[in-house]
């Protein structure tokens, strides 16, 4: 797996994009990240669609290099860490979770996270609805006034579509930065991409295996 | 039976039918007798003879000359493609059996059929249910539904050529094959149109050797009038759309002149742009002229039907909409607007007016460019000479066997080994192997191969009594939901504010459009208010520029039989006969390409090679249609990169295409051969295209069928809001985790058999290398090259690599939505 980083300054804080979906903050030696949704394929399973589970697998790999990579001491979710009911995925994640046993787990609660207060705490996972880490406040989804505050959030997914001549067109998973927000990309790769909800005036960081790149 | 002319059901029904003033046709008498001596089989002949009552007339006679014979319920299943179409063969049906004076009951079900008429059907069957096939597979979902078929004597398939060519065929075969498990001694009887594969459609419908089959074939024939409209003046560089608004004042008088006439277009965006022109030119139509096509509200178009009946409308600009269904007694004129692109659709249109028996069919051809004028000479010569499309069966759709083995299993459950036996028995699966089988089963039982990564799956499991079956509610619930092979593009309701319901759009395009923007739809000026709940607000807007929808589907390309009439009829136009009025008229069209240029004889293949301000451009004209030329390009770009490294821009239609480049295309006389040569064509294909992007495209409708994607309805909020994905992600995970997966390897065989054409294209390869290429250069766009040149349909070819392509598009001036 290559990381690909990038770094950028926003209300004089260093913040580290990277081509996995998800930033570091080197002041709070934070991994921040948004919507892992798991337990999804397990809910489709349960459905009657098959996924196979390998998705939450790379999933949690992918995670796995980048804590280790940045040595981080906190993983921040700002929302949709579980995506529906309790499911054979939590066991898989509960498990995985063993391995990093000084790792701070913060979850900023997300439109799917209904499990109860009392499940998370045997992931021993910190649930808050916001979270204020000066200069930013962390919200699954921002309110739709403008405030002073700057937002990082995530919920949307949001990705970018790259039109060229000749009818070209290319979709991928993107950071939206403005004045006052940064959104996130969805963390697992078992999500579709947003193209249509941005925040006024964005400045695009879209993202391949390869590179970074910014519109 | 012997004396089957003396039977006492055939008096009644004789006597029953002089009594209107008619004679049975011979093909009714003969599919009567054949009926009465136990065969099944298929019944040819064109709309207004009686088709119907062949057939269903065959049941009544058996039943009146042996009722001793039949059993309480249900006695003749009669599937159709079309549910408009139910509603008056029903009236008509229970008409005759009113007056022929038998206690049947005759009814409908189909996805209309208010819930409330559903049970009681279920409780008390019909003698005589008229349904689609669709219909059936739900039936088939239900508990103990066997019950209802175990007397059933008959199943009658309407427009059979309708549903051949298609997945829903094959439900209708396995639809077949489960009634023929329920009661084995039915009689099994398909009605067909004239297509180009009569005993292939056949041997499709009825595969089973225990049967008895025949075939009767009408001798009667619809006569047919076509007359081309020609334009004013010609115009020596044609191009697409152009002649619309002139056109409008000669389609004016035809509409006069006639009783009811019907015009045809070949898309909704289309049918609502002349919609508005004839009302433009002439206002006081407003009230007699309408608009129908699919995305219009269906009480609206039962309306518009209603009063097409009634004669109360002049005319109605329809799509393919209006191409089957109820037969409309008042039309007397059909104006078709534009290339039909195939023989047998022509036809059918044409056969939507003039339907009483002997009466003409007449058909006006309005071309919306010159060129398309060489397509009625084409069309005239190919319908005198009676060639018309086959009309060719799918096979292993592993997505719709899929969906009927969940369906079996949702219904009374089934076992695998007789399950297995019967499905071989199918056309669409005799060549499913054994393996394959297990995979399916496989598939709706654990999920996939690698097992220990599906756990909690269990959408199918197998019984005690070793049956397979569905014990969940919900997973029943949303399977029924998704039975059938139509997927439609994702449609939303549009609805006024205030309330009244308009029609339908897709959402690919309502999703470009913002609140206060202005479109059009069912001939109204409408203005967003907001989307909601799959559903769009719409306020009546006094806007005097508003968008058409433009819909994805209806761009059919041009058949290969009709290609094959356009080439001969091209050659030919240098000097034409006296009677061909549209070659005549084009002459100085043709001329001048030849002074230019070359007309292509039927033995030559024309390569143009122009210089413009614009750049360097290729012309090639196949004649081909355009899914074969999107193919053919890229593989030539691809051919000439491996000379040159090139950007090419690339345009088409159905009759050729352009490759355009900054730089000079090092082709010539020398090396044109080896360009066109038809060795090593496939291997160069497959490197030209991006197959796995178009496997991804057709892997959406098969994600749909196979019960991957769950189908949000228009109108309905979104109950299954978790499970929603896009079949475009579920491609991909299966691409990395599952790559053996049958459903994705039938997404590559529907890219190479249909979106390919792989056969076709081989063909013409084939065809031009016996051809003489003809290489000719000039400055200026000759009549052949305008056109396309003019077309919007364009792609890029470039083999770059996705980081590389990027920073391209970047530098140029890129635009993001």
């Amino acid at each position: 797996m290559k990381i690909i980083t990038e770094n950028i300054t926003i209300k004089n804080e260093v913040l580290t994009l990277t081509n996995h979906r998800a930033i570091y903050w080197q002041r709070e030696n934070a991994l921040i990240l948004s919507d892992i949704h798991i337990g999804k394929t397990a809910h489709f399973r349960r459905h009657g669609i098959p996924m196979p589970d390998d998705i939450l697998q790379k999933d949690l790999e992918r995670l796995k290099n980048l804590i280790l990579y940045f040595n981080t001491e906190i993983l921040l979710i700002v929302g949709d860490l579980f995506h529906a009911e309790s499911n054979t995925d939590m066991k898989t994640f509960k498990e995985w979770l063993t391995q990093f046993i000084d790792l701070k787990l913060i979850l900023i609660k997300g439109n799917h996270d209904k499990l109860s207060t009392q499940l998370l705490s045997h992931f021993n996972i910190h649930e808050k609805a916001e979270l204020v880490l000066e200069p930013f406040t962390f919200i699954h989804e921002p309110p739709k006034s403008s405030t002073k505050v700057f937002f990082i959030s995530g919920h949307t997914h949001p990705g970018v579509l790259i039109k060229g001549k000749g009818r070209q067109k290319l979709k991928l998973p993107c950071y939206q930065i403005s004045s006052n927000q940064l959104v996130l990309p969805a963390f697992s790769l078992f999500t579709g991409l947003n193209i249509h909800a941005q925040p006024e005036n964005a400045t695009c960081y879209a993202f391949t295996d390869e590179s970074i790149f910014k519109f | 039976m012997k004396n089957f002319k003396q039977t006492e059901g055939l008096r009644i029904i004789e006597n029953w039918m002089a009594e209107k003033g008619h004679a049975p046709f011979t093909f009714q008498m003969q599919t009567w007798q054949r009926y009465a001596d136990g065969y099944s089989g298929m019944v040819i002949a064109p709309t207004g003879f009686g088709k119907t009552f062949s057939v269903f007339l065959a049941v009544v006679i058996d039943y009146l000359n042996r009722p001793e014979h039949y059993g309480k319920g249900l006695k003749l299943l009669w599937i159709s493609p079309l549910r408009s179409l139910a509603k008056d063969l029903a009236k008509a049906m229970t008409e005759a059996v009113d007056e022929i004076g038998l206690d049947w009951s005759v009814e409908v079900r189909n996805g209309d059929t208010p819930t409330a008429t559903r049970r009681k059907q279920e409780r008390l069957t019909p003698d005589v249910l008229l349904t689609t096939p669709e219909t059936m597979h739900l039936l088939f979902s239900q508990k103990n539904n066997s019950r209802w078929f175990k007397n059933l004597e008959c199943v009658a398939i309407d427009e059979w050529h309708e549903l051949l060519g298609n997945k829903r065929g094959v439900l209708t075969e396995l639809a077949i094959n489960q009634l023929r498990h329920y009661s084995p001694e039915l009689q099994i009887w398909g009605i067909t149109a004239t297509i180009g594969n009569l005993e292939e459609a056949n041997s499709v419908l009825l595969p089973y050797s225990d049967l008895k089959i025949t075939t009767v074939k009408a001798k009667e024939e619809k006569k047919l009038d076509i007359i081309s409209v020609l334009p004013d003046e010609i115009e020596i560089l044609p191009w697409a759309g152009h002649l619309g608004a002139k056109m409008a004042d000669k389609i004016l008088p035809i509409i006069e002149a006639n009783t009811t006439t019907l015009i045809f277009t070949n898309t909704r965006g289309q049918a609502e742009l002349w919609y508005q022109l004839l009302l433009d030119a002439q206002p006081d139509l407003a009230g007699l002229l309408a608009i129908h096509h699919g995305s219009i509200d269906k009480k609206l178009r039962n309306w518009i039907e209603d009063n097409i009946a009634s004669g109360y409308l002049k005319a109605v600009v329809c799509t393919s909409s209006l191409d089957l269904g109820v037969d409309f007694k008042p039309v007397d004129c059909v104006i078709q607007i534009g290339s039909v692109k195939g023989i047998a659709r022509f036809m059918q249109r044409a056969g939507r007016s003039g339907h009483s028996p002997y009466e003409r069919s007449k058909i006006y051809f309005v071309p919306t460019h010159s060129l398309e004028l060489v397509e009625v000479s084409a069309l005239k010569t190919a319908i005198k000479e009676k060639q018309i499309e086959s009309r060719e069966p799918v096979v292993l759709t592993f997505d719709v066997l899929v969906q009927f083995m969940v369906t079996l299993a949702v219904g009374q459950g089934f076992e695998e080994k007789e399950l297995c036996q019967r499905i071989q028995q199918t056309h669409a699966f005799s060549y499913l192997s054994r393996e394959d089988w297990l995979w399916c089963l496989q598939f709706i039982t654990k999920g996939g191969k690698t097992l220990n990564s599906y756990e909690e799956f269990h959408k199918v499991i197998l019984d005690d009594d070793g049956k397979y079956k569905v014990k969940s509610r919900r997973i029943s619930m949303l399977h029924r939901m998704n039975i059938g092979a139509i997927v439609s593009e994702v449609n939303l309701k549009v609805k006024y504010f205030s309330g009244g319901y308009i029609g339908m759009v897709e959402e690919f395009f309502i999703s470009k459009l913002k609140p206060g923007d202005s479109f059009i739809l069912a001939g109204r000026v409408l203005e967003l208010v907001q989307i909601k709940d799959m559903t769009v607000l719409v306020r009546r807007s006094k806007a005097k520029k508003a968008v058409s929808p433009s819909w994805l589907g209806g761009r059919l390309p041009l058949t290969s039989h009709l290609s094959h009439y356009l080439r001969l009829k091209l050659s030919d136009a240098l000097e034409p006969g006296r009677l061909e009025k549209e070659l005549r008229f084009l002459n100085p069209l043709v001329s001048r390409q030849d002074a230019y240029s070359h007309i292509p004889k039927a033995d030559e293949f024309l390569v143009e090679l122009i210089e413009t301000k614009d750049g360097h451009h290729l012309f090639m004209y196949p004649f081909e249609g355009r899914l074969v030329h999107e193919v053919f390009s890229a593989l030539i770009a691809y051919r000439i990169s491996k000379l040159k490294a090139l950007t090419f821009t690339i345009a088409m239609n159905d009759y050729g295409f352009e490759l355009l480049s900054d730089q000079s295309i090092p082709i010539n006389e020398s090396n044109i051969e080896e360009i066109l040569k038809k060795e090593n064509l496939m291997d160069d294909v497959i490197a030209s295209i991006n197959a796995s992007e178009m496997a991804s495209r057709k892997f959406r409708d098969i994600a749909v069928i196979a019960g991957l994607v769950v189908q949000s309805q228009p109108g309905a909020r979104k109950t299954s809001k978790s499970l929603q994905s896009s079949s475009g992600l579920i491609f991909r995970v299966l691409e990395d985790y599952e790559s053996d997966n049958l459903l994705l390897r039938q997404a590559y065989t529907e890219v190479f058999n249909q979106q390919l054409e792989e056969a076709r294209l081989q063909q013409a390869f084939e065809r031009i290398s016996k051809s003489k290429i003809i290489v000719k250069r000039a400055k200026s766009f000759t009549p052949l090259s305008f056109p396309l040149k003019v077309d919007s349909l364009r792609g890029t070819m470039s083999n770059e690599s996705l980081d590389k392509r990027i920073q391209r598009i970047k530098a140029q001036a890129f635009k993001m939505d």
